[in-house]
């Protein structure tokens, strides 16, 4: 690149331009705008195809005395713009649960699983998901033989704390040995959400109601900005139409690799969504913990009741882990504040809480285990995570899970 | 107002089309005057920050108009007291913390006006041709919104000569296209590649921190060194090449600030290509009088070359300190100068050792001169890890790896400055060698529409999309 601009040095009279390119000029700056977003868009959509309905035909989406749950004996393949096809499989109790309902096999330690999207492995083929690996990783530390029957529902809404409540006597149903719950903040943003958003259905093409301008566009500064000089409307529409741009996803993709950026743009949202990383909270995720203490509370009382021991578990988001791994993070920012709050609810009401935030230190970059744009885990992610859940969960916290020695495990074996 | 930011080219913009409306210089002074004004009002909206600044500006004009009534033995007084207020004003910690003013105020722009006030009064204390500089002209000199943050460092003469013009410099079609094609240029540069830049310069320092094994490490460690000056190059230039086209557009030309400086061979010629009003500055008023001086005290022919290294010595150990205010400014102000001076001392030793034909012979080869070249990038990174780092963060970084790790990653630095700015340096030349009508068709007008629109395109789409917040785990079709 040059610093100057060499036609002009000097130069006190300027030449003509030639009549033609009054009109060539612009016309060429045109067709180079217009190859430039078509050939990214091109290869956007190659890249970052999706598919239409994703996993709605294997869900129940209206049902608000149960929330979100599976159909039955359903099966869907779905993809997200950044996951690879994935097989999402639910059994005659509608649970991705890899095995049919029923009693556990002789002799094994069952452990049930419920909670929302990271919970259920969307996006991760089950083998590769939590779901899949914990029980292996936990029958390698134990010593014992141990299975896990996944009965979160994670998709369109489903799995809130609300829905997780209503359903709890399907996890009992499961004759559990343990109830494993695994959180996200997504959960506690969500807490008594029972149905899906109207954004949701609109995109699954499941929606019934008049076009509304969405929520996510609402809180958008360009929403704000519209909503003041009352072109709301035309707005939504432009951005909607903006949405469906693929190279968008491409772009932010490639961008939010960068932990350093990522975080900065994370931070940039409302209080209303970033609010539980703040070290003092608004008044809105006050609200949301105490309404999730009431589901908590009654979750609780009937895994007490039942006599089965019920371990809460919450996993960071995207922008939490790559803060907590930095060590670092702007003033009036505390990604361990949601953490402790939390335990604070769960072992109020005597249930168990094991604490996986602060590996995530001693983890570089674990926000690359995340797909960079949705922000949920990929395979690698839940690897990573059902490893440090293995670890705390045979720390001692469950006493039949306790890790076995080397020994013990060598003698179960003979066994 | 962000600096190079959309909003400031905007508001560029509407200054250069309003300065256009008349040809008067009063209008055009009047405009500029307004814009300087209203863009401080758009920095900040509390005058009392302002208080300081006004009083710095006040204390040059008073030392100007006392030289300028004949005064001139006042000169030297006066530049004492602009520079002792300057770095009062700046809070340089070799002062007692109890001397500072304890409230916030306005120091943006101030390095660059001490520049230009430093300059006034030497220039009107000299002895010269004596030229008077009303009020109002020192102003616009001073506060012209297109110099003020970050330079150029451009001359009171310059100045007058176009802004002071009863004819004002021709504005055709053409030069408005390439004015505007160098501002989207500039633009992208900011915004898009020295973001990009800075991105992985962030990543890379985080990771030296991190338990990673040392081959991460060394990477981090080497994109470190590697990318933060690319980043300021981007960052700096970008902006410089906004602000030249904005004032080009309002009909005032400002001196270059960059020449390619990673195509400079040696640190002497990377500082005739980098920040050059800076460093031009600094030369006519402390490289030149210091070697007359001491020529004038040691008059030796055998020594002259010598008494050039101890003026390229003061003098860049003075830009390395201008350039902050805590003491990892000296150190980047000694391996400046120490860089200048073993450069010089290189040049006169190798030139002794194989006369001074050979030696330029040895310049001229290709190799020499791509080692060379990403000998100067590689040491000008080194001596910026004090430029952005504290003391805590050099010590971190520094302590990540061992001593023969770190000669590693230099040595790579160095390597990969080499082969890669060779390689840039020989594409360039074989795309400026395609030419149509006598002139490369790589600067030829069709090229630069069709390169500033798609950069155009893309530091709008980046900027548009970094200013919308990263999404929470998305829900779209699931």
């Amino acid at each position: 690149m040059t610093e100057s601009n060499p036609a002009e040095a000097g130069n006190m009279r300027e030449p003509q331009l030639p009549r033609r390119d009054w009109i060539l000029l612009p016309m060429l700056s045109l067709l180079t705008t217009v190859l430039l977003i078509l050939g990214t868009e091109l290869i956007a959509r190659l890249e970052f195809s999706d598919s239409a309905t994703g996993l709605a035909p294997c869900l129940i989406l209206n049902d608000i005395s149960t929330g979100v749950r599976g159909v039955p004996n359903s099966e869907c393949w779905a993809k997200a713009t950044e996951s690879s096809w994935t097989e999402y499989k639910f059994n005659s109790c509608g649970h991705r649960a890899g095995m049919e309902c029923g009693p556990k096999d002789p002799g094994s330690y069952r452990v049930v699983m419920t909670g929302s999207s990271m919970a259920m492995g969307l996006y991760v083929a089950r083998e590769k998901s939590i779901a899949g690996r914990l029980p292996w990783e936990l029958s390698r530390l134990t010593g014992r033989k141990i299975e896990l029957y996944n009965a979160s529902i994670g998709a369109a809404y489903g799995g809130t704390p609300h829905s997780v409540a209503l359903r709890f006597n399907e996890v009992l149903a499961a004759k559990p040995d343990m109830i494993l719950w695994l959180l996200t903040t997504w959960d506690l943003d969500h807490v008594s959400d029972l149905r899906p958003q109207e954004e949701y259905l609109r995109a699954v093409g499941r929606s019934t109601s008049a076009h509304s301008v969405s929520a996510s566009f609402q809180t958008s500064a360009l929403g704000r900005a519209a909503a003041k000089v009352g072109a709301e409307s035309i707005a939504d529409l432009l951005y909607e139409q903006l949405k469906a741009f693929r190279f968008r996803v491409l772009l932010t993709h490639y961008l939010f690799m960068s932990q350093s950026l990522y975080v900065k743009s994370y931070l940039k949202n409302e209080d209303d969504a970033v609010g539980f990383l703040k070290a003092d909270w608004g008044p809105d995720w006050r609200e949301r913990i105490n309404e999730f203490d009431g589901y908590a509370a009654n979750i609780e009382e009937q895994s007490k009741a039942a006599g089965i021991p019920l371990v809460v578990v919450l996993v960071p988001n995207r922008a939490q882990a790559a803060m907590i791994s930095m060590g670092e993070w702007p003033e009036g920012y505390d990604p361990y504040k949601i953490d402790n709050e939390l335990r604070a609810v769960i072992m109020s009401h005597g249930g168990i809480y094991v604490d996986i935030f602060p590996a995530f230190r001693t983890i570089p970059n674990p926000e690359n285990l995340y797909l960079p744009v949705d922000g949920h885990p990929d395979a690698e992610g839940h690897a990573m995570i059902s490893g440090l859940l293995a670890k705390v969960l045979t720390s001692g916290v469950v006493p039949d899970l306790r890790a076995a020695t080397q020994q013990q495990a060598a003698l179960e074996k003979t066994k | 107002m962000d600096t190079a930011s959309l909003q400031f080219v905007f508001f560029g913009l509407a200054v250069a089309l309003l300065s256009n409306l008349s040809r008067s210089r009063i209008w055009r002074s009047a405009v500029l005057m307004l814009a300087s004004v209203a863009f401080l009002g758009l920095l900040s909206h509390n005058p009392l920050v302002f208080l300081p600044l006004i009083g710095f500006l006040a204390l040059g004009y008073a030392g100007l108009m006392l030289i300028e009534r004949g005064w001139s033995r006042t000169m030297v007084w006066s530049l004492l007291a602009v520079i002792f207020v300057y770095v009062w004003l700046k809070k340089y910690t070799f002062l007692p913390e109890a001397s500072f003013l304890h409230f916030s105020y306005f120091t943006l722009g101030l390095s660059y006006i001490f520049f230009r006030v430093l300059h006034l009064l030497i220039e009107s204390g000299d002895g010269g041709e004596k030229r008077r500089v009303g009020f109002g002209a020192y102003l616009l000199y001073m506060l012209n919104f297109t110099t003020f943050v970050s330079g150029p460092i451009q001359r009171y003469d310059e100045f007058a000569q176009d802004q002071f013009a009863n004819e004002p410099i021709p504005l055709g079609p053409r030069v408005i296209g390439l004015q505007l094609e160098r501002i989207v240029r500039g633009f992208f540069k900011v915004n898009v590649l020295a973001m990009l830049f800075n991105m992985v310069r962030v990543d890379a320092l985080a990771q030296m921190s991190q338990p990673l094994p040392a081959s991460l490490k060394i990477y981090a460690a080497f994109r470190l060194a590697v990318f933060y000056p690319l980043f300021l190059y981007a960052n700096f230039s970008g902006y410089i090449d906004i602000v030249i086209a904005l004032a080009r557009l309002m009909r005032v030309r400002l001196p270059e600030n960059f020449d390619r400086p990673f195509s400079a061979s040696s640190v002497l010629d990377f500082w005739n290509r980098w920040h050059m009003t800076l460093s031009n500055w600094l030369k006519t008023y402390v490289y030149n009088p210091l070697l007359v001086a001491l020529m004038r005290r040691f008059p030796s022919p055998t020594l002259e070359p010598f008494l050039g290294v101890i003026c390229f010595f003061v003098t860049f150990f003075l830009i390395g300190v201008w350039h902050g205010r805590t003491s990892e400014f000296i150190v980047f102000g000694v391996l400046t100068g120490g860089g200048m001076s073993i450069n010089k001392l290189w040049q006169l030793g190798l030139t002794a050792a194989t006369g001074r034909q050979r030696y330029r012979e040895l310049r001229m080869n290709t190799v020499y001169a791509a080692l060379g070249r990403g000998l100067n990038f590689g040491w000008f990174g080194f001596t910026l890890f004090w430029f952005w780092g504290d003391w805590k963060q050099i010590g971190t970084v520094f302590s990540a790896l061992s001593a023969v790790q770190w000669i590693g990653v230099w040595l790579a630095v160095w390597l990969a400055g080499t082969a890669v700015l060779g390689i840039w340096e020989w594409l360039r030349a074989a795309l400026l060698s395609f030419k149509a009508a006598e002139e490369p068709l790589l600067t030829s007008r069709y090229a630069r529409v069709v390169y500033a629109s798609a950069l155009g395109l893309t530091a709008f789409v980046i900027t548009f999309l970094l200013s919308q917040p990263a999404p929470d785990i998305v829900y779209k079709a699931f």
